[in-house]
């Protein structure tokens, strides 16, 4: 076949789903919209191993960057909690605060681990389908069933308790001091329009947590993007605006620019959400009726802004977190229900690396600060207000920040138009429990496929979602050889 | 509190039977007279007249209007001419019959819609990104439905506008008096008729209208009953009665599709796109499973039945609506959902759903029947619908 | 000590009356032991004000199971549910929506506030239909133990399994959702009209400390439709009598069929030998010896304080410990001289014969629930109000009425704990929030009675006052409901068993638990 297959966006996602097509010989083509501003930051989330290996990415330059310790907390009476990698330092840490959450530390973090290595099992795969009756979906099924088997008595009675529960009844369960719920709460809320009460926070906790070493809470960061576009075997346009994906007869036959250019395409994989692709690029007369109104509601809610800053001084890599208990998660989170931005927002600010190019930087993530505003709409003076706030917050637990610089501060909605992400929501669909697995973004759409034969969808809102870095791309690009020319 | 039509005040002054019924959220007469058998026979020799303003009307306009219905409606609306009527079925995405209506053209970019059940959120849900205004119209606009062979001359003395040209299945603009209304060449009996669409303000002089030009022709007040037994004859199906609409089925056995209903003439495969086109597609391949057709029964085997217990024939007078058994050899291929005995034909008439093997015309079957407390399978034929199709109804 | 008796149950609540009446069916001795001086723990009916009957505690029928009315043949006993035909929202813009059982008259009334809500509301009602089909297959199944490798749990999850497959995937998506979304966001999918998605989610609030957007709430939504599939129409009913007259009615069948009742028999613990229960001690002093003894209260009251942490193992009292409770509502009880006149819809009309619910808008809901998470009472709460005497006249003297109001929230845990202050300051938000919809309720009141829930851990035992015996939320349900590998009726404790709301399917005037528990003891659950 003589044309390409034509993926949109050049996302860690869209990038492993065009190399894993290329690798199995098909000719790839990647429309790169124009790069964000400031593309040089760092992508957080896990990279599966299966894909560092596939594609030698430590070879090519692949850097993995972990702060350690991982969470610097600030507390309300001053000083810090430093949450390490290394077990003996996290609980030397948190006995000067407890000693009875110190003894709990190791076990929580053992059976925390436990369950995220199952979650990694299943987020190696496409969805499974617990309706499905073709062998590969038996199998699929009795391997997680067994994986989950082999948890033992205490680790499927976590697993099935933790799914429903709030992040804050499980810490509830095992911590008392506010500052560690804090910040462990707040990977539970991380992207989501939902508070540390909300039933659902505690899967959120333990995604973030996939792919880390126990008692490591937060996603790693790389380069990970850089290294895959860097990479051989598939063609890229740059600068180029989709506008719309052709489509004849229910099938996606080509992408059509902005700048009126049609690209003739034996497969469309789009890395954009689900909602555009469906309904903006594709004319929305191919999706029936129920299948539209599934879609959207999708819940997409950006909550969250970056402020960036600039340090006089580099002080190396550090994660500082500003959440000082989970009512001020809660309270964050009941301003931006309705539709306010939070005085006391949940912050982490996170430094660029040691050695790279304006290493006084820091990229601060404001939580909640919402898409949609009750009163009044994002302007520079929201934005200048934000920044500010910022600012003071953290320089009221590290002096250094008083003389920090806002550079920069994206609301949600900067954040849409930058990245495209819908409503500002870097997970395309918010990882809530109804909108993962089968269930991501919507079970019709889980497999990758959607109802215009050719097109796939292969972006964040897929399986397993974002905080996985290329996961959701190589599964779509199994789905696209496992349908080969049929389509 | 039920609704009243807007003819209500006129309706509820002639009707001595009292027999009311419900149609959609109001009340409406099943019969007029005591009997409605004269009301019947109306319709077959004289004229009736059928307030059917409870029909669901949605007046769909804008630029995409035609393109909505079109990505709706299983016929090809697009190609429809201004002054077309189309009746047509909708369907959801597997291919199964939502509803049935008519689609008019009224003009290039404007349209009506008629529905047995509410369709304002499929509409717009369906109308997503399309620059289109769907109004429902099912309060403001009243509804009558004149049919029977006199109907042509009664309404032409009241209208100047020539009603010999206004062609089966055609729609005109019309003064009715000093009345402006819509007259289409419709209606639900199988019979020569019109069906006339008015403002709710203008209802009751223009009732008066037609019955004072329709007395010296025998103009009739008609119910429900009289109607169920001319849509029988005319093979018409009735949403609720003979299909279940996919919206309300429970679960997928009960509905159907516009193949398995017998109306797969309506399904434009040649269109692009429209909501259940590729299950359609699939269907129309495959060959339907169901068949929905005319039974006739036989009256000798049925007189026969009766004599064994020593009775005559007996059928009620009114058509019946529940789901009776069919069976060809000793195996059940199917149900009839609706029948009655057909005053004009002198036959015993059935409309029944069959599984596509056994739905041949003239394939000979049995149709249970209640004798004396005790049920018998009485010899029934497969007929073609309709049952009774006279010249005038397009002439 | 002989045993004289094959069973002991611990509390004369009705999960415990119906579990007795069927051990009783079954030949077994058995002996209620209430602590209280009338039995039905939250369901009584009590002469509150001289002349005026309450349902002091619950107050609707609504999950009632059917086949304990036939098995026990209540109705012969005095059981009789009156229909509870419409629900009346007052709005605030001086507006109502009305919710009436007729589908014509319910379609005409939603179309009045949106023509597309009344076209979905029958489609949202076929789904809700089939969810409740295929939920109530295991309301009356006993939990499989997932971590198991038993054959019988193993055979069960197969079953489930099977079950859950065989719906179809329409079915199953849409339960799954059910399962794990917010009863606003659910609803949102569906309807626009506020006042209708608030009052729809506020049955998804009721007895747990979650608001209508909180994760979870969305399958109690499936409650309302859970009746029409056994056949029973009108879902939501009334006790003739009160409440108090279907654990009279339960009552009355158990001793019919030699249950023994002992009211005013305080049970102080579980007396336990070897692993083994082998009767109760009566605060008392009095030792009652048994076969078995099974427990009607709930988790926390039963083998934290009946039986003793140290007779059980570690894992398992973290896990009763861990169990939540969180009461989150209240009662006020009226003795009213006139009707209430709402302001939306004025004079004594249908609507009165219904229940009321004040829940204008998913926000005041939201904002009800806001209060409550930092442990303070809803300054503008939800109330569900019923007239009783309208519909059973004999509740009231001729001419005057009792009006029962369900309060939410009103937590437990409330900021400095409950005082007569703040019961009082309580009652207050009910009647002021009240009289914004109902400006004569102040002059109609004669006698107001309000209950915290402190006062129904008190008056009834329940733990922090959850009407429940533990919320129903997805981590407390089916084979989690109370702890995991212990749902199946049986304890750590051999021959001490739970047929309390505490175990599955828990909640409601149901009394699955109460026949489950009963059957499973029999052996001959399914």
């Amino acid at each position: 076949m003589s044309e390409p297959v034509v993926i949109i966006g050049s996302g860690v996602n869209e990038l492993v789903c065009a190399h894993r097509l290329a690798r199995a010989g098909r000719r790839v083509l990647v429309i790169a919209a124009r790069e964000p501003r400031d593309g040089s930051l760092l992508e957080p989330g896990w990279i599966p191993p299966a894909i560092v290996r596939d594609f030698s990415l430590d070879r090519h330059g692949l850097t993995i960057h972990r702060p350690d310790p991982w969470a610097t907390v600030a507390l309300p009476g001053g000083g810090a909690l430093e949450l390490s990698s290394d077990m003996e330092r996290s609980v030397t840490a948190i006995r000067r605060l407890s000693p009875r959450d110190a003894e709990r530390w190791p076990a929580f973090c053992e059976r925390m681990a436990r369950l995220a290595r199952l979650l990694e099992a299943v987020y190696a795969a496409a969805p499974p389908d617990p309706l499905g009756r073709a062998p590969r979906d038996v199998l699929q099924l009795a391997a997680i069933a067994l994986r989950a088997r082999r948890l033992g008595r205490q680790g499927v009675e976590d697993l099935l308790r933790l799914l429903p529960i709030s992040a804050a009844d499980l810490l509830d369960d095992w911590f008392e001091t506010d500052a560690l719920k804090g910040a462990l709460g707040a990977a539970g809320i991380l992207h989501l329009a939902r508070g540390p009460r909300s039933g659902g926070t505690a899967f959120n906790l333990l995604h973030h947590h996939v792919g880390s070493p126990p008692g490591v809470f937060r996603p790693p960061r790389s380069n990970v993007r850089h290294v895959l576009a860097g990479l051989p075997g598939i063609e890229l346009r740059r600068g180029a605006e989709v506008a719309r994906i052709g489509v004849r007869d229910g099938r996606a036959t080509s992408v059509v620019l902005a700048s009126g250019e049609e690209i003739a395409a034996a497969h469309v994989a789009s890395g954009a959400d689900p909602l555009r692709t469906l309904t903006v690029l594709a004319d929305p007369k191919w999706l029936d009726p129920d299948l539209a109104r599934a879609l959207r509601h999708v819940r997409s809610r950006g909550v969250v802004a970056r402020v960036s800053l600039m340090l006089e001084r580099p002080a190396g890599p550090r994660a500082l977190v500003v959440a000082p208990s989970l009512d001020d998660l809660e309270h964050a989170y009941d301003d931006a229900k309705y539709g306010r931005v939070s005085q006391h927002p949940y912050l982490e600010a996170v430094s660029a690396a040691d050695g790279a190019a304006g290493s006084g930087r820091v990229d601060v993530h404001v939580q909640c600060a919402p898409y949609a505003l009750a009163q009044g709409a994002w302007d520079d003076g929201r934005r200048l207000e934000l920044g500010n706030l910022t600012v003071k917050m953290l320089s009221r637990h590290f002096p250094d920040f008083e003389a920090a610089v806002v550079t920069r501060v994206l609301s949600p909605r900067e954040l849409e138009v930058e990245y495209g992400w819908p409503e500002g929501q870097a997970c395309h669909a918010e990882l809530a429990l109804d909108q993962a697995l089968w269930m991501r973004p919507v079970p019709a759409l889980a497999r990758y496929r959607t109802p215009i034969r050719g097109l796939y969808l292969c972006g964040a809102g897929m399986h397993p979602g974002a905080g996985v870095a290329g996961a959701a791309g190589a599964h779509a690009a199994q789905e696209i050889l496992r349908d080969g020319d049929r389509t | 509190m039920l609704k009243t039509t807007p003819f209500h005040e006129r309706t509820a002054r002639v009707c001595v039977s009292h027999a009311w019924r419900r149609w959609a959220g109001h009340i409406v007469a099943s019969s007029y007279e005591l009997s409605h058998e004269r009301e019947y026979h109306a319709i077959r020799s004289a004229a009736a007249l059928f307030d059917i303003s409870p029909l669901y009307k949605y007046l769909v306009r804008g630029r995409d209007a035609a393109r909505l219905l079109d990505g709706i409606a299983t016929r090809n609306v697009a190609g429809a001419r201004v002054g077309d009527v189309l009746y047509t079925p909708w369907c959801d995405a597997a291919g199964k019959v939502l509803d049935d209506g008519t689609v008019a053209r009224l003009a290039e970019d404007t349209f009506r819609l008629t529905a047995a059940d509410p369709n304002l959120r499929w509409l717009q849900d369906n109308a997503t990104g399309l620059e289109v205004t769907i109004e429902d119209v099912s309060e403001s606009t009243a509804a009558l439905a004149l049919q029977g062979p006199a109907s042509r001359q009664i309404l032409q003395q009241l209208t100047d506008t020539d009603l010999t040209s206004l062609k089966y299945f055609r729609i005109t603009a019309a003064r009715l008096r000093e009345f402006s209304v819509t007259i289409s060449r419709t209606g639900y009996t199988g019979d020569l008729g019109y069906e006339i669409w008015l403002e709710r303000e203008h209802a009751i002089p223009v009732w008066d209208a037609l019955i004072e030009a329709g007395t010296p022709y025998g103009i009739t007040p008609a119910g429900m009953l009289a109607l169920d037994i001319a849509r029988i004859e005319a093979g018409l199906m009735l949403i609720d009665v003979d299909y279940v609409p996919a919206r309300k089925a429970l679960i997928p056995a009960q509905t159907s599709s516009p193949f398995e209903l017998d109306i797969g003439w309506t399904v434009s495969l040649e269109k692009e796109h429209f909501v259940g086109k590729p299950a359609l597609a699939e269907e129309a391949r495959r060959g339907p499973a169901w068949r929905f057709t005319g039974l006739e029964i036989e009256w000798d085997a049925l007189e026969r039945l009766y004599d064994e217990v020593g009775l005559a024939p007996r059928l009620p007078a009114a058509a019946w609506r529940t789901s009776v058994p069919v069976y060809a050899g000793g195996e059940q291929v199917g149900y009839a959902t609706s029948g009655g005995w057909s005053p004009l034909l002198k036959k015993y008439l059935a409309l029944a759903h069959l599984r596509s093997r056994s739905a041949a015309p003239g394939t000979r079957l049995e149709m249970e029947v209640t004798i004396e407390h005790r049920r018998k399978r009485a010899g029934a034929r497969v007929a073609k619908k309709p049952f009774f199709n006279p010249e005038r109804k397009r002439a | 000590m002989p045993a004289s008796y094959d069973a002991i149950v611990i509390g004369g609540g009705h999960n415990g009356l119906v579990c007795a009446a069927y051990l009783a069916r079954a030949g077994k001795r058995v002996v209620v032991l209430e602590r209280r001086d009338e039995v039905g723990g939250a369901a009584v009916s009590e002469e509150v004000f001289p002349g005026f009957t309450f349902s002091t505690y619950s107050y609707v029928v609504s999950l009632l199971r059917p086949e304990i009315i036939r098995d026990l043949d209540l109705p012969r006993h005095g059981l009789h549910i009156l229909p509870l035909e419409s629900t009346l929202t007052p709005l605030a813009n001086g507006d109502y929506l009305a919710q009436w059982s007729d589908h014509d008259q319910n379609h005409r009334e939603l179309a009045r506030h949106s023509a597309r809500d009344a076209e979905a509301l029958e489609e949202f009602g076929r789904l809700m239909h089939q969810m409740a089909r295929a939920v109530k297959p295991l309301l009356g199944m006993v939990p499989p133990d997932p971590a198991s490798l038993a054959p019988r749990d193993l055979l069960g999850l197969m079953r489930v399994a099977r079950h859950v497959r065989g719906l179809g995937p329409g079915a199953f998506h849409a339960l799954c959702k059910l399962m794990t979304m917010s009863a606003a966001d659910y609803l949102d999918e569906w309807f626009e009209t506020d006042a209708l998605k608030a009052t729809k989610s506020a049955s998804g609030i009721i007895g747990t400390l979650l608001g209508p957007r909180s994760p979870g709430t969305a399958y109690v939504l499936l409650h309302h439709y859970m009746g029409e599939i056994d056949g029973v129409f009108r879902a939501w009913g009334f006790a003739k009598g009160g409440n108090g007259s279907v654990s009279a009615a339960i009552a009355g069948a158990a001793r019919a069929l030699g249950a023994e009742i002992r009211t005013g028999a305080p049970v102080a613990r579980v007396l336990v030998g070897n692993g083994r229960a082998t009767g109760v001690a009566l605060e008392s002093g009095e030792e009652i010896a048994a076969q078995c003894v099974v427990s009607g209260v709930d988790p926390r009251r039963t083998f934290i304080e009946l039986v003793g942490a140290e007779h059980l193992p570690s894992e398992f009292v973290e896990a009763i410990r861990r169990f939540k409770f969180r009461g989150s509502s209240g009662k006020v009880n009226l003795a009213l001289g006139a009707l209430p006149d709402f302001t939306c819809l004025p004079g004594a009309g249908p609507h009165l014969r219904g229940a009321i619910s004040i829940s204008p808008s998913v926000d005041y809901l939201e904002r009800a629930y806001d209060e409550a998470k930092y442990g303070e009472c809803s300054r503008r709460p939800y109330l569900d109000i019923v007239i009783p005497s309208m519909i059973d006249p004999a509740m009231a003297p001729p001419g005057r009425h009792v009006m029962s109001i369900f309060v939410q929230y009103a937590p437990y845990a409330v900021n400095g704990g409950w005082t007569e202050a703040r019961r009082a300051a309580f009652g207050d938000a009910v009647i002021d929030t009240l009289a914004e919809y109902a400006p004569n309720i102040r002059s109609a009141i004669l006698h107001r009675q309000v209950i915290t829930p402190a006062d129904i851990e008190r008056t009834l035992g329940l733990s922090e006052g959850n009407i429940f015996q533990g919320e129903l939320t997805l981590q407390q349900m089916f084979f989690l409901r109370p702890a995991p590998a212990w749902a199946k009726y049986q304890t750590p404790i051999h021959a001490l068993w739970q047929c309390g709301a505490g175990t599955h399917p828990g909640g409601g005037v149901m009394g699955a638990s109460g026949r489950n528990a009963a059957l499973t003891m029999l052996g001959s659950a399914r």
